[in-house]
């Protein structure tokens, strides 16, 4: 390498050394607050255990009460009766007024009717 | 009880998060196609074919044994949502793009801008209350986040509240948070509800809140920033997003800032409305509702008005058989001309209240009638099943029995006072009605305490 090259090197470093330098100056770091709440986690629960089979069983039909839901479930009932004949189909329209939080109320009306249940359609 | 949840494709998302909320991730559940059910379901023929798509999955759903995580499901771990973060930018414009790209990625934005809540920023706001930083004002539904005044304070940053706004934020949420408020219905609904936010008392002028001309609309920054602050607090901290368990068809009406705005108490020919519930004249108060879009009544600059006509047109758009009459409020928002002339004609606030009250009485013969386009009950069995479990409070259930027998007229409130008359708007004016058609209460005043920047409001 020739003093000339040298040189140019050595401006290159120096120009880049600077350029590094004056990034790091620049370069800002933003300390930030998370906005969102903390979710107190609810205790877990498992699903019921299922039937072994749908023979002499008592299925609910829970109807939420949403346009449409009714006939959807009547469809169902329909299939139900044709496909599992030794089951029965209970029609249980939902309080309309009852949201979820009232479902400790209406909840026990249904198990009290049946055996298994299906509710829909959810929205 | 074994059991299968039927939702849509468009719901799937929003069942799963409630079922993990509420501690049973493992119920099993069917999505139908929305695609194809929304249009089908008027008609058992139409729905036959996609009833015969999932039956089988049904069936199985009901007998296929538990695996162990369905059976016994592990316990979900608390998120830790405390941690500050570190974001590194070139300079400063680059650590806020950079904080708000991060924000908006995170859903903890609300797709405008936002300031970096700094602890610095944050400490300056909190500094604008005696609150303390760690209290917490309630859970914040649909995920029961828990609302802290720091976190709040957060979210107030962010929005570009001026910190001596935020008592009247904090006042908001209390209302919001009251346990007789049902927030879940509010930012959950598909029916698309905003929050009507109003600010009386002295604080409404000091802190420069729009209550004429463009009211509702951009240009004050306590109009906007506070109800924007609510906005993100309620989004961030009950954790909501749209499409995942905020289902608001199409987003909410003033879905930014909220329909957020003062009464303006000069105009009023009447005493405040706070003033009306029983707080003091110098007291600083919030009233927050849910509401459906507002009905906009009069004629504003371009066509003729009475003062009877918009009451004729209240008692004309409100007077319907309703199943929730133990729960629906109005809010009546007078432009400043009507409210003068109806003072003039020998209106109080009581007095008009009690006439919308009696003019939107329902006869019962039309309840026997009426199909209430929501659910199977009556109207008349609601409200006779709201009388007997409380939701009618007992002293005005025998109001709603003398009504439901021929000849008698249902209220659409449970009381004159269910009606909630503000004053605002410009002269020449339109007058606003709110309502809220929801199954629970959400309607509350709270007064503003704590300020420490403000002349009032402490």
């Amino acid at each position: 390498m020739n003093r000339h090259s040298s040189w140019l090197l050595g401006a290159a470093l120096a120009c880049v050394s600077l350029f590094m330098a004056g990034t790091a100056a620049a370069q800002v770091s933003l300390e930030v607050m998370n906005p969102r709440g903390e979710i107190p986690p609810p205790p877990t629960r498992g699903i019921s255990p299922r039937a072994t089979s749908l023979d002499g069983k008592k299925i609910v039909l829970v109807d939420n009460g949403k346009f449409g839901a009714d006939n959807f479930l009547y469809v169902v009932a329909q299939l139900i009766k044709q496909k599992y004949p030794n089951t029965t189909v209970v029609m249980d329209p939902k309080p309309s007024a009852q949201t979820i939080t009232d479902l400790p109320k209406w909840y026990p009306t249904v198990k009290q009717q049946g055996d298994l249940f299906v509710f829909g359609v959810g929205d | 009880m074994p059991g299968v949840y039927f939702t849509t494709t468009e719901f799937i998302d929003d069942a799963k998060s409630a079922a993990k909320d509420r501690g049973m991730p493992g119920i099993r559940m069917i999505a139908l196609p929305a695609d194809k059910y929304y249009r089908a379901r008027a008609t058992h023929e139409e729905l036959q074919p996609i009833a015969n798509a999932v039956f089988d999955q049904m069936i199985d759903d009901l007998v296929r044994p538990l695996t162990a995580d369905e059976a016994k499901p592990s316990q979900i771990q608390k998120q830790k949502e405390n941690t500050n973060l570190t974001v590194t930018g070139a300079d400063y414009q680059d650590g806020y793009q950079k904080v708000n790209d991060l924000f908006l990625e995170s859903r903890w934005a609300d797709g405008l801008p936002i300031v970096p809540p700094t602890p610095v920023l944050v400490k300056a706001m909190l500094a604008a209350t005696t609150r303390s930083p760690g209290e917490v004002l309630g859970q914040v539904a649909p995920k029961n986040g828990t609302a802290t005044v720091e976190k709040i304070a957060v979210n107030a940053v962010m929005a570009g509240a001026k910190p001596e706004y935020f008592p009247v934020i904090l006042a908001a949420m209390d209302g919001f948070l009251d346990k007789h408020y049902d927030l879940t219905h509010m930012q959950a609904s598909t029916g698309s509800f905003t929050p009507v936010v109003i600010v009386n008392g002295p604080l409404a002028k000091e802190l420069d809140f729009n209550s004429g001309i463009g009211m509702l609309g951009h240009g004050w920054r306590a109009n906007s920033t506070v109800g924007r602050a609510i906005r993100l607090s309620l989004l961030n901290i009950g954790q909501t997003w749209p499409a995942v368990n905020d289902m608001a068809l199409t987003g909410r009406f003033e879905a930014y800032t909220f329909f957020t705005f003062a009464e303006d108490e000069a105009k009023s020919p009447w005493e405040p409305y706070s003033v009306s519930l029983g707080f003091k004249p110098d007291d600083s108060t919030v009233t927050v509702a849910t509401s459906g879009t507002p009905i906009v009544l009069g004629g504003g600059a371009v066509a003729p008005w009475t003062a009877q006509g918009i009451l004729d047109t209240v008692v004309a758009r409100s007077s319907s058989p309703f199943l929730w009459v133990h729960s629906q409020t109005f809010v009546l928002v007078l432009h400043p001309d009507c409210a003068y002339e109806l003072g003039k004609m020998g209106y109080t606030r009581k007095s008009l209240q009690e006439y919308l009250y009696e003019h939107t009485k329902v006869p019962f013969e039309k309840m026997t009638s009426a199909t209430t386009g929501f659910g199977h009950d009556s109207a008349i069995t609601e409200i006779q099943a709201s009388i007997d479990d409380g939701r009618i409070r007992p002293d005005r259930a025998q109001i709603f029995r003398d009504a439901l027998k021929p000849g008698g007229k249902v209220p659409i409130v449970q009381s004159p006072d269910d009606f909630h008359i503000f004053v605002a708007g410009g002269s020449p004016g339109y007058s606003l009605l709110f309502s809220y058609p929801g199954p629970n209460w959400a309607n509350e005043t709270k007064k503003v305490s704590g300020a420490t920047l403000t002349k009032a409001g402490h």
